[in-house]
């Protein structure tokens, strides 16, 4: 009897999965297009257990295109024998035979999701879809035999009280989990099945039809497929049929694209990760497998691999348009062609599983957190080296990217190494460099420039370039070798930091010569990637250089090399962009060099005044954002006195169900709290028209949404009915902190309820009222534009437009727009003036309560 | 003022006190606002959900006013095969999760950092990221420099940027200058490192902030539209609340939706026929189910994390 107590609910899934092999599991409907005589051969709905019994169960064959289609009934059936089995051990058994029905349960599932994936798959074809949709049903096995898993889990870790593997096994399991992986990527990731019917002959299907691991994609064999596009071959292969599928497929997908399957750019990327991931999982395999190695070499490399591997299959799996897992997968089986297995992920599963294994491992032997190789006297050393060597890495690389490039229409690019050995490669066109008008001048020669920019001419000028860059750069790579041979000799540190601060003086004299050097009649050069990132690791060089000795950094500097990406992070997204102010200063056009564009100087914020056409527009937008944040502002009191009265309500109960649900809305987007007003302002079907209607306020449906009438109103009725109960919140607290024996002295000295509220509660509520008053008073001009942005249409864009909204409209909403300069010249002044209003509000503040608010 | 629960009362102790008629009135007309400001914040929620769940031909002649009649799910199931709305959802619950770890981790860690008062030059790494909080560079030279960094059109940018958020840096330091400093201490002796120390002294300590922090940055996650208008131009990564926004604006596209997806669906029945409102509707009801969900579960946390903001000011 405890038994069925503990173990029933096994019984109770397998009857659930059992029960549910009955249900309607997929529907077929058919669509009118295919024709009554086709319609006549399906039924309505089938059920798991139909489609168990295989093919016969859908009449596929009398749709010719799809006869190479069929269902894997097979999975199904052998999960639900699985199933069955791995129940009756884990409702029955003890000792491995738990084990075994874990072991089964979980292949159970396996096949099961991929059964139901199929299913999907299928069902999401194009051709399918139009008479499949998959129901819940499918999915009820998956679950249970999930569910059983989790539960002989549970009994099994209940019984032995955690599971006991020694530490061999674990690593043994590490391997295991490797291998598996590693034979993941020689499994099949895509399947393309082209049937006969639509290809023009069937040996062409022969050779379309194929399944693709990720190993053969790694090895660029692909690339044969790349040799047929540019054959003609598929394009005279899809013919009739497909043509008419292109139609549906939409989205500009190129169907193509389905059997070209790695063509996308990141191609090279990613096909070196999965070769080594595959390296790395060999090495995990072999090191795991060798006991005396330390246990931390595998995980580390599992991990890399996982990273390596994870990488690569997921842009595998993107390749097309979606950019997603689904991508890959909704194209190919859009057109009722081809699936994507589990396979790859299967392997990234397991991987995980397998570093798992490996830690746990490390934590059965109980060895110590990691043990750094590397002696502790030389560690320090060690990075400094690294560092530098790296430097010299990145000198050696590529250091810029030449445009060349004529007015309007860019441009021919090349790189470049600056080591002055090299020569300049690049492959022009020669009419790229010589342009022609369309009546055959050179457009060059006419802005007066005397080079002769022919192919050769320009080739000398980078040649010379290349000789003066080459220099500098020598010149710092002769300093990083001097900064590492002092380092390695263990000599006097300090040569070696003042090598690596000199070579980065040097590297900085090369970057700005490099946009000096540059004709700029012929285009521009761009320091490439390898410059910039030269700079910083050669600080760091020689910043490690200098604690060479020690064994250990400083705790200060320590501390501060973990806050570095943070200090990085807020530099790039609050700092750096203020660089972006300069273009008030411009005359910005989108899409050009910085060096390019016209300098106006404060023309912008002249305008703002001058420009009869801008002033009226600004004028329009400023009286709009002050219209509605005054409104606020007048306003800002109904928190607390909402939160006055909701305290004078004794039931706990009710005042927490107040709280709660008038909180909500604060949570909710700006564009769902359109939606609401879209559906209950509807102009004929809203609950407010109705209702005005029959109480005989208006004669006939208003468009609520669209008027311009009392704009100003509804946008601080909306900005109310948000706000007003999360803005309570902080009073409730602040009246939670009032003294209570305030109001029972209040009491005894007869005062009432209106007193107690007068005289205790509101002046108790004063100070925040006062902050928050403060606060809003300088966030005057920042009313957002969320809410406007939704709110707005044609016709009451005129009355809503604030001035952030405005500044969006003008610019990024708008296309092809030149108004980027006057709208950051906006932009700036806004900020000042904010940050003035608070400096001020936080002056009067510290003034009259001596507080500051910041 | 932290210390105390929101809901204690001051007239929570006394009770025998005779009510004056004064009082009396008082308490109807304060029950009978409240009642109705509440419904008033509960009703767009409950209309929204009756109009996606009743006939949809009775919708569309605004039939549908308080009572659901006809009820059927056939809008939910017809709106989750409109092309893009996985792939959208998918979208919004990676950002939303990505997002909020990323926040919540690098927040939790800089504010330890932060505390750190050995750090070479603390003060003035600690105000360089105080003061972002009272400026911006302003729209364009913010979409600008994440263009320049290459972030348009890139899943990342819903993600990275959101790395050091200086307000939740404040309230993470605050609460940890609070913690006893001899725990500290004692795991430091211990031999163990400083991201030692913050993983297995500091983080289960702390959680209540965090909890604090992962709601708002989730609830802000999952509820931002403008990024995804403005920095995906070509039509990638699109999320929930943007399609939500999308949906309202553009008739046109919303029309030629609502034709496919009436192309594989079963039979002309009015009654579940979709229509534009309707899945403006139901899109918007599936935006809102997450919220709603989870709401209850967290709202105390709400509170908490406001009045921890209240302390500082």
């Amino acid at each position: 009897m405890t038994r069925l107590k503990r173990r029933g609910g096994i019984l109770l899934l397998l009857a659930v999965a059992v029960v549910s092999l009955f249900l309607p599991a997929v529907k077929l409907y058919i669509h009118s297009q295919l024709g009554e005589e086709v319609a006549g051969l399906f039924s309505p709905t089938l059920s798991s257990f139909s489609l168990m019994k295989g093919d016969g169960a859908l009449p596929l064959s009398s749709v010719p295109a799809l006869a190479s289609l069929h269902f894997e009934g097979w999975m199904l059936t052998g999960g639900c024998v699985c199933l069955l089995v791995a129940a009756c051990l884990g409702f029955l058994g003890s000792g491995w035979m738990l084990s075994l029905s874990l072991a089964l349960s979980l292949f159970s599932a396996a096949l099961s999701a991929s059964f139901a994936m199929h299913l999907q798959n299928l069902a999401g074809s194009l051709l399918f879809s139009l008479m499949i949709t998959v129901q819940w049903a499918a999915y009820v096995p998956l679950v249970c035999a999930l569910a059983i898993a989790v539960w002989v889990l549970v009994i099994i870790l209940k019984e032995k009280e955690g599971i006991q593997l020694s530490e061999a096994a674990w690593r043994r399991l590490m391997a295991l989990f490797a291998a598996f992986a590693l034979v993941c990527c020689f499994l099949p990731v895509y399947r393309v099945a082209v049937p006969a019917t639509i290809t023009s002959t069937s040996s062409d299907a022969d050779e379309m039809n194929r399944s693709t691991s990720i190993f053969t994609y790694a090895l660029g064999q692909e690339e044969m497929l790349n040799e047929g596009k540019k054959a003609g071959f598929y394009q005279d292969v899809m013919t009739g049929d497909l043509q008419e599928l292109e139609k549906y497929s939409g989205n500009g997908n190129d169907l193509r694209g389905i059997f070209l399957i790695p063509s996308t750019s990141g191609n090279q990327v990613r096909n070196l990760a999965v070769l080594c991931a595959m390296a790395l999982l060999l090495l995990t395999l072999i090191l795991s497998l060798i006991p005396s190695v330390d246990k931390w070499f595998p995980v580390a490399l599992s991990l890399l691999s996982l990273i390596a591997f994870g990488s690569s299959v997921l842009g595998m799996m993107s390749v097309g348009s979606g950019d997603m897992y689904s991508g890959a997968s909704r194209q190919l089986t859009y057109m009722g062609l081809g699936s994507v297995t589990p396979w790859p992920l299967v392997g990234l599963v397991v991987l995980c599983l397998g570093t798992l294994a490996g830690v746990m491992c490390i934590r059965v032997a109980n060895s110590p957190y990691f043990v750094n190789p590397i002696p502790e006297s030389v560690r320090l050393r060690v990075v400094a080296l690294t560092l530098a060597v790296i430097a010299l890495a990145l000198t050696l690389a590529p250091q810029a990217t030449f445009s060349f490039y004529r007015p309007g229409k860019t441009k021919a690019v090349s790189s470049v190494t600056m080591t002055g050995v090299q020569m300049v490669t690049f492959s022009t066109p020669e009419d790229m460099l010589s342009p022609k008008d369309n009546k055959g001048k050179d457009m060059y020669t006419e802005e007066g420039a005397e080079d002769t920019l022919s192919l050769s001419a320009v080739t000398g000028k980078m040649q010379d370039m290349t000789r003066q860059l080459g220099l500098t750069s020598w010149a710092s790579i002769a300093l990083m070798l001097i900064g590492i041979a002092v380092l390695c000799m263990k000599k006097q540190r300090k040569i070696a930091i003042a090598a690596f601060l000199l070579s980065f003086g040097v590297r900085v004299v090369t970057w700005l010569q490099m946009s000096s050097l540059m004709p700029a009649v012929i285009g521009s050069a761009e320091p490439s990637f390898f410059l910039y990132a030269t700079l910083p690791v050669l600080i760091f060089a020689a910043f490690f250089a200098n604690f060479a000795d020690m064994a250990e950094l400083p705790k200060k500097y320590k501390l501060f090399l973990m806050m570095l990406p943070f200090l990085l992070a807020v530099f790039l997204f609050s700092y750096l962009p203020l660089y972006g102010w300069s273009y008030a200063f411009y005359n910005y056009k989108f899409g050009m060099p910085m060096s390019e564009q016209e300098f106006v100087g404060f023309k912008w914020f002249s305008e703002m005044v001058n420009n009869p056409g801008q002033r009226e527009n600004i004028v329009r937008v400023l009286k709009n954002t002050f219209g509605m944040s005054g409104l606020n502002l007048l306003t800002s009191w109904l928190p607390m006195v909402f939160a006055i009265f909701l305290n004078e309500i004794t039931r706990t109960r009710f005042k927490k169900f107040v709280q709660i649900f008038t909180t909500l809305p604060n949570f909710i987007s700006w564009a769902l709290v359109f939606s609401f007003a879209m559906c209950l302002f509807a102009m004929d079907t809203g609950i407010y028209s109705k209702f005005m209607l029959a109480i005989g306020a208006i004669k006939e449906p208003v468009a609520w949404l669209n008027s311009t009438e009392h704009i100003w109103l509804k946008m601080w009725g909306w900005n109310t009915w948000k706000g007003l109960g999360w803005g309570a919140i902080m009073y409730l607290a602040a009246i939670a902190g009032i003294d209570q024996e305030q109001y029972e002295a209040a009491r005894v000295d007869g005062a009432n309820r209106w007193h107690q509220m007068r005289y205790i509660t509101l002046p108790g509520l004063l100070p925040t009222f006062f902050v928050l008053l403060m606060l809003s008073i300088s966030n005057i001009l920042n009313n957002g534009m969320e809410q406007y942005l939704v709110f707005q249409n044609p016709m009451n864009k005129a009355t809503i437009e604030v001035l952030d909204l405005y500044v969006y409209n003008i610019t990024i909403a708008s296309r092809g727009t030149t108004l980027y300069s006057f709208a950051t010249a906006i932009g700036i002044l806004k900020t000042l003036v904010s940050v003035t209003l608070l400096f001020s509000a936080n002056f009067v503040s510290k003034k009259l309560r001596g507080e500051s608010i910041m | 003022m932290a210390k105390n629960q929101v809901s204690s009362n001051p007239h929570d102790q006394h009770h025998p006190v005779k009510l004056s008629r004064g009082d009396k009135i008082f308490n109807v007309c304060n029950y009978l606002v409240f009642i109705l400001i509440t419904l008033a914040c509960i009703f767009p929620f409950y209309y929204l959900f009756i109009n996606t769940i009743s006939d949809n031909e009775m919708v569309r002649l605004g039939q549908i006013q308080l009572i659901p009649r006809g009820i059927h799910f056939e809008n939910y199931v017809q709106v989750m095969k409109i092309d893009g709305i996985i792939d959208a959802l998918f979208v919004s619950i990676a950002r939303t999760v990505l997002g909020t770890l990323w926040t919540v981790g690098g927040c939790a860690f800089l504010g330890y950092l932060c505390t750190k008062q050995e750090m070479w030059l603390r003060k003035v790494w600690y105000r360089l990221i105080i003061i972002t909080m009272y400026f911006s560079a302003g729209l364009i030279p913010w979409y600008m420099n994440l263009r320049m960094l290459g972030f348009l059109d890139n899943f990342w940018v819903y993600v990275i940027p959101g790395l050091v958020s200086p307000y939740n840096v404040i309230l993470v330091k605050t609460f940890i200058e609070a913690l006893p400093p001899s725990l500290e201490e004692s795991a430091t002796l211990d031999g163990a490192g400083y991201t030692r120390v913050f993983m297995s002294v500091i983080m289960p300590l702390i959680t209540p902030i965090l909890a604090t922090l992962c709601i708002f940055s989730a609830v802000g996650q999952w509820n931002s539209f403008t990024d995804t208008m403005m920095l995906m131009p070509s039509g990638k990564y699109y999320t929930l609340q943007f399609l939500l926004y999308k949906y309202q604006n553009e008739a046109s596209s919303l029309a030629a939706l609502v034709r496919n997806t009436q192309d594989s669906s079963a039979l002309g029945n009015l009654a579940t026929k979709q229509t534009a409102l309707s899945v403006r509707m139901t899109v918007a009801m599936v935006v809102t189910f997450p919220i709603l969900l989870v709401y209850p579960f967290f709202q105390r946390y709400f509170v908490k994390g406001i009045m921890i903001g209240a302390v500082k000011g």
